[in-house]
C-alpha cells in the first residue's frame, strides 16, 4: 500500500474532527476524499501531508512510518484549495521554489522547469507574476510546483472548486493524463460528487470525522450503505420502514417515513437481512423510478403508487421530475424521450423488486437488468 | 436630497478636523521669516539637537526592526500559553503616558537600582546619555513596529505558509523566503511610524536622559527647552523641521505604497 492510516483521530478545541479513522490506498491509485465541508477532509489530507499532527494514530507512506517526519521528509505534495502561489515571484520562480528548496543547482532547475513548462503550454506564462494569470492557469502552476519536486504522493485539495466549468473539465483531464504518464498515487479531496465519480478510481466518504463507505464510484453510486452517503451522492428518495412478511424472492415492507398521509407497503428483493419486523431503510435511486400515465394499466409491475407531478426541469439527456406521493417528495430522472408529462399532472410511480436498496451499513448488490418497470 | 445632506455632513465634519490639523501647521509656518528661520537653522545648538534626534530615532529603528520583527512573528504565526498576556504587554508603552515609561526607565538604570549598579560598575552609564535616549525611545515607539509587522504577517494567506512547507522548505527558509517578502510594506509602514515617534518623543526622553545642551537635547527637547528660555523663534525652527521631516518621510512612503499596489 502506498499509504496506510490506521486509528487517526484529531480534535480542534475538543471538538472532534476525524475519530479513529483508517484507510489505505493502493500504489498508483486515484483516491477521492468525498464529503460536506467541516467533514475533516482537509484535515485528514493535512495529517497524511504532515502539516497537521493527529492526536492519535499513525500515517505510513510506502510502508515507512512518517508519522514524526515533517512535510518535507515525506516525499508528498500538496495542491492548496485556493492559489496559494507565492505573490511575489514569477512563474519560473514559483515553480523553481521547491527545487531551490532541495539544493539543486541553476542549470539543472532551468533544464527541468524548461522541459515542464514546454509540456503544459506556460511557457509563455513563466514571467509573469501570479496576479496576472488566470485561476485556471495559476492551479496548474501550483500543480506543477508541486510535481517538479516528483512526490511519491500527490494530494490535491479541492483544487478546482474555484475554476469554471470548462477549466475544470480541462485540470481533470490533464490530472488523468499526469495519474496515467507518472503512475502517481493521488488523493483528491472535493465535496463534488461529480468530480469525485469522473476522476476517481475509489471513493472514500466522509462523514462527522469517519469514512462511512470507500467503494468504486459505480458502487458508491448505485449502492450505497448508509442514509448519508445515498443523499450526499444525490439519492434522495429515502424509505423507512419494517419488514411485515416474507417469501423465498420477496419481502413486504410497510413504509412509514414522516410526512406521510398513511402507510403503504413496498415489494422488495429478498436479502438475506430482510426477517419479518426488520426495521430497515431503504433509497431508490432516481433514474431507477419510471412514471406512467393516470390511465395506464399494467398488472405485471411490482411497485405501483399513485402520485402527481409537481415540478419538471429539464437537463438535457434527461428531465428530473419531482412527485408527491401520499404527502412525501419523490425524485425521478426520466429519459428525455419519455411520453410528455406536465406539472401538476396525476400519475404512477413505478419502480422493480430490486430498485429498493437497503442502507444497512453492508454492501447489497442489485442486478444490473430490469431497474425499470416496463411502459 | 438625504444623499446630498449626508455628504454635506461628512464634508463639513471632515473639515473641522482637517483645520484642527491644519490651523496649528499655518500658525508655527507664519510665526516667523525665512530670514529669521535660516539663522535659527545656522545655530550650533539647533544643529546638534538635529544630529542627535536623527542618530538615535534611526538607531532605535534599527533596533526596532531587530527585536520587534521577531515578537511580531512569534505574536503572529505562533500559539503559546501567555500569548495574550505578552500581547498586551507589548501594546503597554502605546497607552502608558510617556513620563510613566520615562520614569521606570529612569528608576531601572539609575545607579540605585541594582540593575543600574550592576551597568554602573562594569562602565555603562545609560542615564543622562544617547543610549539611554535610544532605550527610552525604543520603549515608546518600538511597539509601532511589533504591530504593523504583526498586522502584516497574520494578512498572509495561511495556506501559502503551509505550500511552503508542503514543499519543503524549513520555517527559517518560509520567513526569510516568503514572509519577510510579503510582509515587506507592513514592516516599512512600522518602522516609519517607528521613526515618526521616536523623533518626537519627549516624555520618556526628557526623564531618562534629561536636557544636557549638545549631549543628550533631541529636538523636541530643544523645542521646549528653547520655548520655557523665552526663544520662541529657535522653538519654531526646530518644530517647522520635524514636521518637514515627517511629513515627508510619511509622503514618501505612502506614494510608494500606493505604487507597488497599483503595480500589483
Amino acid at each position: 500500500m502506498d499509504i496506510v492510516l490506521s486509528q487517526i483521530s484529531k480534535s480542534y478545541h475538543s471538538r472532534p474532527v476525524l475519530e479513529d479513522l483508517n484507510l489505505e490506498v493502493s500504489p498508483g491509485e486515484f483516491h477521492v476524499l468525498l464529503g460536506p465541508s467541516g467533514g475533516g477532509k482537509t484535515t485528514l489530507v493535512s495529517i497524511i501531508a504532515g502539516l497537521t499532527k493527529p492526536d492519535m494514530g499513525s500515517v505510513l507512506i510506502r510502508g515507512r512510518d512518517v508519522s514524526r517526519l515533517p512535510p518535507g521528509k515525506r516525499e508528498t505534495g500538496l495542491v492548496f484549495q485556493d492559489s496559494t502561489l507565492f505573490p511575489h515571484l514569477d512563474v519560473f520562480d514559483n515553480i523553481a521554489y521547491g527545487l531551490r528548496v532541495r539544493k539543486h543547482g541553476k542549470a539543472k532547475i532551468a533544464q527541468k522547469l524548461k522541459s515542464y513548462l514546454e509540456k503544459t503550454g506556460l511557457e509563455k506564462e513563466q514571467h509573469k507574476f501570479p496576479h496576472q494569470l488566470s485561476g485556471g492557469q495559476k492551479q496548474r502552476v501550483a500543480l506543477l510546483r508541486t510535481l517538479v519536486t516528483e512526490p511519491e504522493i500527490l494530494l490535491l485539495d479541492e483544487p478546482m472548486s474555484s475554476l469554471d466549468a470548462l477549466t475544470k473539465e480541462q485540470m481533470g483531464r490533464e490530472l488523468e493524463t499526469i495519474q496515467q504518464e507518472t503512475g502517481i498515487t493521488m488523493v483528491y479531496v472535493t465535496h463534488n460528487q461529480e468530480e469525485a465519480f469522473t476522476l476517481g478510481d475509489r471513493v472514500s466518504v466522509l462523514h462527522d470525522g469517519k469514512i462511512e463507505q470507500i467503494e468504486s464510484p459505480e458502487e458508491l453510486f448505485y449502492h450505497p450503505k448508509t442514509e448519508f452517503v445515498a443523499r450526499f451522492v444525490g439519492i434522495k428518495n429515502i424509505l423507512k420502514g419494517y419488514v411485515t412478511a416474507t417469501s423465498r424472492d420477496e419481502a413486504e415492507v410497510k413504509v412509514e417515513n414522516k410526512g406521510l398521509h398513511k402507510p403503504f407497503k413496498l415489494r422488495v428483493k429478498k436479502y438475506p437481512l430482510l426477517e419479518k419486523g426488520t426495521k430497515i431503510d431503504f433509497c431508490i435511486h432516481p433514474d431507477k423510478i419510471s412514471l406512467q400515465k393516470e390511465n395506464a394499466h399494467d398488472g405485471m409491475l411490482p411497485n405501483r403508487l399513485p402520485g402527481k407531478i409537481l415540478h419538471l426541469t429539464n437537463h438535457g439527456f434527461t428531465v428530473k421530475a419531482t412527485v408527491e406521493i401520499g404527502g412525501a417528495l419523490w425524485y425521478a430522472t426520466l429519459p428525455q424521450n419519455h411520453p410528455d408529462f406536465k406539472a401538476r399532472e396525476k400519475i404512477w410511480a413505478c419502480f422493480s423488486l430490486d430498485a429498493p436498496h437497503p442502507l444497512c451499513g453492508r454492501n447489497f448488490r442489485a442486478p444490473d437488468g430490469c431497474r425499470r418497470c416496463q411502459q | 436630497m438625504r444623499n446630498l445632506l449626508f455628504n454635506l455632513m461628512i464634508s463639513l465634519l471632515s473639515g473641522i478636523f482637517i483645520c484642527l490639523i491644519l490651523f496649528p501647521l499655518f500658525a508655527l509656518f507664519t510665526a516667523t521669516s525665512w530670514n529669521e528661520l535660516a539663522g535659527h537653522f545656522k545655530s550650533p545648538l539647533i544643529i546638534s539637537a538635529v544630529i542627535i534626534s536623527l542618530q538615535t530615532s534611526l538607531t532605535v529603528v534599527l533596533a526596532a526592526l531587530v527585536l520587534g520583527v521577531p515578537v511580531a512573528y512569534l505574536l503572529a504565526m505562533k500559539n503559546f500559553p501567555g500569548k495574550e498576556i505578552l500581547d498586551t504587554l507589548v501594546d503597554l508603552p502605546i497607552c502608558m503616558p510617556p513620563l510613566v515609561s520615562g520614569l521606570g526607565l529612569l528608576i531601572l538604570l539609575g545607579g540605585e537600582s541594582k540593575f543600574g549598579a550592576f551597568l554602573s560598575n562594569r562602565g555603562v552609564d545609560l542615564i543622562f546619555s544617547k543610549p539611554g535616549i535610544i532605550m527610552a525611545q525604543l520603549f515608546v515607539a518600538g511597539p509601532f513596529l511589533i504591530k504593523s509587522a504583526r498586522q502584516a504577517f497574520e494578512a498572509i494567506n495561511e495556506n501559502i505558509t503551509k505550500a511552503s512547507s508542503s514543499l519543503g522548505a524549513s520555517e527559517f527558509h518560509t520567513f526569510r523566503k516568503v514572509l519577510l517578502p510579503l510582509a515587506r510594506n507592513g514592516i516599512y509602514a512600522g518602522m516609519v511610524m517607528t521613526w515618526a515617534r521616536a523623533l518626537g518623543e519627549f516624555g520618556a526622553t526628557s526623564m531618562v536622559a534629561g536636557c544636557i545642551p549638545g549631549r543628550t537635547e533631541t529636538m523636541t527637547l530643544a523645542i521646549f527647552g528653547h520655548a520655557m528660555s523665552g526663544e520662541v523663534g529657535s522653538s519654531i525652527a526646530i518644530a517647522l523641521l520635524l514636521i518637514v521631516f515627517s511629513f515627508t518621510s510619511l509622503l514618501v512612503f505612502k506614494s510608494r505604497i500606493r505604487k507597488q499596489i497599483s503595480h500589483a
